[in-house]
């Protein structure tokens, strides 16, 4: 048998009053396809069906989506990962407004990601070269600046479902690190007072659900831990 | 007359069925130390109320004691309060642990998420033991 069960969660607001399931069968001829075929498969037997994808091997963060109750990025996630008992349940990432069937609203994710201002910012005046670093500088910044935005992180956090408008989440924290462990910026005291707050860093209970679906294998949960220590050393 | 709806009128659906999301075991660990936490603030009331008694009179004391000792409903949430404090206490020292940077990678969280589930679960029982 190499019959998949497909059920999609489906909206339209144009039509529907309310998202439903719905379920396809699909032949993958026994191949183990990434899950992004099997919604490609199912475009072309309704075209109506709604996806983000762009690039296709998890560099662009589009197709991120809950596959099976965990999230990750359809385009590099094997069915042999991922379906059980021959059954995949396709759902938009939680947490986050549906637009259409898997196309969520990513506002409230940019805009925590706008709070933590992602760029370098360097108050002396820039050198004729380049701001240098040092090997092991550079190193600092393994493990943070490789994070694609996809979303996949936070919203699978529940302090980030229960306050999206407050708690930076895992995604905006780990790029908040990124620039705090930068040896050429210089605004870490400015970026941990906007964020010394009850909510945006405080609300993490260290539950590493981040962890466990990041597809790029980083660890927002430990960055995270690092900005509490640079909390406590600069507290006044 | 198609039945569509302006679009900006519409309240948009958030897929957050939490049985369609799957939970890790650190996950389930880090939820079940928050909620015996919420468990142990209220059920201290009662245990302050139950100790202030048992302080205020010798009578008071015996009534305290009968109740501990022979009602069954008082032994179980005795036993529920020392369960929690089991688990609230070995969870908690996961995370002191995790705030140092012991174990908070994918691997280290699932393994001291096992090893919080059986230290607390032995200790849930022994709690149990003492109790009855």
């Amino acid at each position: 048998m190499s019959t998949l069960q497909v059920s999609v969660y489906r909206y339209n607001a144009e039509t529907d009053s309310a998202p439903y399931m719905q379920d396809f069968e699909i032949d993958t001829h026994g191949r183990d396809l990434m899950v992004l075929n099997i919604l490609q498969m199912l475009k072309a037997k309704d075209s109506t069906l709604v996806f983000r994808a762009s690039c296709r091997e998890g560099v662009c963060g589009s197709d991120g989506m809950n596959m099976n109750g965990k999230n990750g990025l359809a385009c590099v996630t094997p069915l042999s990962e991922v379906v059980k008992n021959n059954k995949l349940v396709l759902r938009p990432l939680p947490g986050l407004p549906v637009m259409r069937d898997l196309v969520v609203d990513m506002a409230l994710f940019y805009k925590q990601y706008e709070r933590i201002q992602p760029y370098l910012q360097n108050e002396n005046p820039a050198p004729a070269i380049e701001r240098l670093q040092s090997p092991e500088e550079r190193d600092k910044l393994d493990g943070l600046y490789e994070c694609i935005l996809c979303a996949c992180c936070s919203t699978s956090c529940p302090s980030f479902w229960w306050n999206p408008d407050k708690f930076v989440g895992p995604a905006g924290l780990l790029w908040a690190y990124r620039f705090m462990a930068d040896s050429r910026d210089t605004a870490t005291r400015d970026r941990l007072a906007e964020i010394d707050d009850p909510f945006s860093v405080f609300r993490c209970r260290g539950i590493m659900n981040c962890v466990n679906v990041c597809p790029k294998g980083l660890n927002p949960t430990r960055a995270i831990g690092k900005i509490r220590e640079l909390l406590m050393a600069n507290a006044t | 007359m198609s039945s569509k709806r302006p679009i900006h009128t519409i309240k948009r659906p958030v897929n957050l069925d939490l049985s369609s999301i799957q939970f890790p075991l650190p996950a389930l660990v880090s939820i079940s130390h928050r909620v015996t936490g919420v468990i142990m603030f209220v059920g201290l009331a009662f245990m302050l109320w139950a100790f202030s008694v048992s302080l205020s009179s010798p009578q008071g004391f015996e009534a305290v004691k009968d109740v501990m000792t022979d009602n069954a409903l008082a032994k179980l949430i005795t036993w529920g309060l020392l369960a929690s404090v089991a688990i609230h206490f070995v969870a908690g020292i996961r995370h002191l642990f995790m705030d140092m940077h012991v174990a908070d990678t994918l691997e280290g969280g699932q393994r001291t998420a096992q090893i919080t589930m059986v230290a607390s679960a032995v200790l849930v029982i022994l709690a149990g033991v003492w109790v009855w």
